[in-house]
């Protein structure tokens, strides 16, 4: 044990750096594809369809939404359709029908404004945990690899023969 | 019956504070009489739940209409499963339902307990008595089911047709048992804080029931996944609808507890943060009673929403702040010597895995409450749908699954490079090795060819584990391979039963692959002797007849089902017309194989020209999710299954000075 090498700084740094950049693509990435989703020209009727949320209480997409004669999906697929005659592109259909009915049409939050901490405060959340988590681990691991001391105090003591079978454990299963 | 079931609430109440008190007063000045007289409080507590229970099961089978509840969710023509379904339909009978679980379990923890872990039984007590109180004073004071009416009608409004199903009939219970048996870990942690007794005792007396909570949270999904595709008709099972998210929450603080926690077993480590996770498990499922019955975000499931918002957030606001408060005062003897040997081991795996669970949770939780926020912060309403949840948890769930081919065969405290080649070589080439057959095949949807790749990593590493220590008996004992797998399971119940949980874990991820990445649709409408084509079949509309019963009038459609010209199959969706209350359902037909589902509903109907709107869809691979939940269950019933002494394992033999672990 006494002979192990402590984790060097650089490597410690490496591993945080590389966390906080795999949070920051997925963050970057989901955003991205949200964003590219809306922004394609040539959207489906479908996607639109998927886009907004059927206003019957029913908590669908208007999609989804099979309600026989629905008063919400059935006039807003129509709307779609007329949207999509005019020959408008995605990101206009859904800036058209937010404007008329509110943002809450939307099945999804946008990327812009106040809605963007929707998106972005659980990769952020979990990109603060990682990072944290990291160092506790690298704290840990140095402790670990520290000389063994006397084992005392209470814990230690009924700790012991956990420990044992541990290490029998170990022994016998760790390839 | 009425007027003895509405005493009955009212005494439990009494008995419920006085239990409370007992065991508090018992356990702060040392009187065993106290205690004992608290629990025989308790005791009297579930007596009289189950009488409360029991009159209102009378009331609703005797349709007794002039009781506010039966009149309101239950009729004459009500089927007799759906008659009794009716005690948890309704707001006043699913709160009393939620009380007798809960005073149930509080019998049974008492029974188990009458000469072990006495130190915490007042604690325990007091605290489950604690939530009894709270619900039995929702059903007491706020919603009565015993409410009588100022007249009797001659029929009953009957019960939501939507609840008039099978799995609803089972999925409320299931999940309840779930969310209410999350009360008894949290119960002992709170008595392990209280009584400053922080080693794992506390842990191990409620490793069963954690296992217990987590199995019918996992079963209450699933059966609200299946009623889900087969009442609402939209050819999914999961719309991250805010009470599913309520649901699927405190799963994922469960399962994440279950994986950190034997890390305390094993290390004495993570002490602060299992407590957190079963605080946090228990607030989750008060969270999601919360969200069901206070209506303040609107959902397809929230049959029943009343003023009790309010109440409910009080509760979970004094449950926090004490539990929360007892963590922050017990922190120095919680404190634990945290050590690692390396970064590279399956303590640190099992660290992530925890991040992944807790994070997907905070995710699937920031995503429920958003519409809230924004409506407070920019006064504007928004959604949060199925967009959202699927794009922010899908990359995390993917490494979940990573994660879950990773931990069980990383090793313990120090993962060498000739462990990771001899543990890993296998599952990652035949991980690589699918994905790239798939893409062969000509799969070009990159996430799914990613999870499919994952799914036969984690198998692969199961099967290999299985193998091994199949060969490893076969070697000592010389048995024959069946005799050597079934021993090893035997003997090691809680190790390959996780294993098999694994396995089915990975046929759920299997099945939300397939009708995620490959899912077809065709809405369309018909008249008798049309044909369509979808997922490689041909569909023929063959006209639809009527039926008629007091209860229900039916529509039922006929299409045959073809493929390379030959019929193989009809299927008969329908359409059914409720007369109490007057509603319109569908009931669809499913042609399920191992490939997938042909899911059909049967839509708009023209009498005048026969002409039907039928919704077809091919769900790839979906049936992998009700048998993966087969398999989780088997495992979870191996894992939870009681040892024989002889078969525990393994056994520490001391040496002078020392006592006797068993695991």
């Amino acid at each position: 044990m006494s002979g192990r090498r402590p984790v060097p700084h650089s490597r410690r740094r490496a591993v945080l750096a590389a966390v906080a950049a795999l949070c920051a693509a997925l963050t970057t990435a989901v955003v991205a594809e949200h964003r590219s989703h809306a922004a394609e020209s040539t959207a489906s009727f479908q996607e639109l369809e998927e886009s907004l949320t059927c206003q019957c209480g029913c908590g669908l997409t208007v999609h989804s939404c099979n309600h026989l004669q629905c008063p919400s999906a059935l006039p807003l697929r129509d709307e779609i359709r007329a949207q999509m005659a005019l020959g408008k592109d995605k990101d206009t259909i859904l800036a058209y029908f937010a404007d008329k009915y509110g943002e809450k049409i939307l099945s999804s939050p946008t990327t812009s404004g106040f809605n963007v901490m929707a998106w972005v405060t659980p990769f952020l959340a979990l990109g603060i945990a990682a990072v944290l988590l990291t160092l506790m681990l690298a704290r840990w691991t140095r402790r670990g690899q520290a000389p063994p001391g006397p084992a005392s105090g209470p814990a230690a003591q009924a700790e012991s023969p956990y420990s044992k079978i541990l290490e029998k454990e170990l022994k016998e299963f760790d390839r | 019956m009425v007027d003895v079931g509405a005493l009955a609430i009212a005494i439990a109440w009494v008995f419920a504070l006085y239990a409370v008190g007992m065991s508090l007063a018992g356990a702060y000045w040392r009187k065993r009489d106290f205690v004992a007289s608290g629990e025989n409080a308790s005791l009297a507590v579930w007596g009289l739940t189950c009488i409360a229970t029991a009159a209102l099961l009378h009331a609703l089978v005797t349709h007794d209409f002039n009781l506010e509840y039966v009149a309101h969710y239950s009729s004459t023509t009500l089927p007799i499963q759906y008659t009794i379904a009716a005690l948890w339909g309704g707001q006043a009978g699913s709160l009393l339902f939620w009380a007798l679980l809960l005073t149930s379990m509080t019998a049974v923890v008492l029974l188990q307990n009458r000469e072990t872990n006495r130190e915490f039984m007042p604690y325990v007590n007091a605290v489950l008595m604690t939530v009894a109180v709270f619900f039995l004073s929702m059903v007491l004071f706020i919603t009565p089911p015993f409410q009588r009416l100022a007249f009797t009608p001659a029929e009953g409004q009957d019960l939501n047709p939507l609840l008039q199903n099978y799995w609803m009939t089972i999925h409320p219970p299931a999940l309840y048992l779930g969310f209410v048996a999350c009360a008894v870990p949290f119960a002992f942690a709170v008595a392990a804080l209280v009584t400053g007794k922080l080693g794992d005792v506390w842990i191990r007396s409620t490793r069963r029931w954690t296992l217990f909570a987590w199995f019918f949270l996992s079963m209450g999904n699933l059966f609200g996944a299946e009623w889900a595709y087969l009442v609402l008709g939209w050819g999914g099972y999961w719309a991250w609808d805010p009470v599913e998210n309520a649901a699927f929450m405190p799963w994922l603080t469960c399962t994440a507890f279950l994986h950190s926690v034997m890390i305390q077993e094993k290390k004495n480590m993570l002490k602060v943060w299992n407590m957190v996770l079963v605080i946090l498990t228990f607030l989750l499922t008060i969270f999601g009673t919360f969200l069901t019955r206070s209506g303040v975000i609107s959902s397809v499931h929230s049959f029943t929403q009343s003023g009790l918002g309010p109440f409910f957030m009080g509760f979970l606001a004094l449950m926090a702040v004490l539990s929360v408060g007892l963590v922050l005062w017990r922190l120095p003897l919680l404190k634990s010597e945290n050590q690692l040997d390396s970064m590279l081991s399956r303590e640190s795996a099992f660290l992530l895995n925890n991040l992944v669970l807790v994070g997907i949770a905070f995710a699937v939780f920031w995503g429920t409450i958003f519409p809230v926020i924004s409506e407070a912060v920019r006064g504007v309403k928004i959604t949060v749908g199925p967009p959202f949840f699927n794009r922010v948890n899908a990359p995390l769930g993917l490494i979940l699954l990573f994660l879950t081919g990773v931990g069980p065969v990383i090793a313990w405290r120090r993962a060498s490079a000739r462990n990771l080649q001899k543990n890993f070589l296998l599952p990652v080439a035949v991980g690589f090795g699918a994905g790239l057959a798939l893409f062969a095949a000509g799969i070009r949807h990159y996430a799914a060819l990613l999870s499919f790749s994952l799914c036969a990593f984690v198998m692969v590493t199961v099967v290999v584990e299985f193998y091994r220590g199949v060969r490893a008996r076969q070697a000592m004992v010389g048995e024959n391979p069946f005799t050597a797998l079934v021993r090893l399971v035997g003997k090691n119940r809680r190790r390959y039963g996780g294993y098999i949980v694994h396995v089915g874990v990975v046929m759920m991820f299997l099945a939300i692959t397939g009708t995620s990445a490959f899912r077809e649709e065709k809405q369309i409408t018909v008249k008798p002797g049309d044909t369509f084509p979808l997922g490689g079949y041909t569909l023929r509309y063959d006209g639809a007849t009527g039926r008629d019963t007091p209860h229900i009038s039916y529509l039922v459609g006929t299409v045959a089902i073809l493929k390379d010209g030959k019929q193989i199959d009809t299927l008969y969706p329908e359409k059914r017309f409720y007369k109490k209350p007057e509603q319109p359902t569908t009931e669809v037909a499913i042609r399920s194989t191992l490939g997938g589902d042909l899911y059909l509903v049967l839509g708009a109907y023209d009498n005048a020209t026969s002409t039907a709107t039928i919704q077809a869809y091919v769900n790839p691979l979906i049936g992998f999710l009700w048998w993966g939940g087969v398999v989780l269950a088997l495992g979870t019933v191996v894992t939870i299954w009681p040892a024989r002494v002889a078969a525990r394992g393994p056994v520490y033999v001391p040496s002078r000075g020392e006592s006797v672990v068993r695991e």
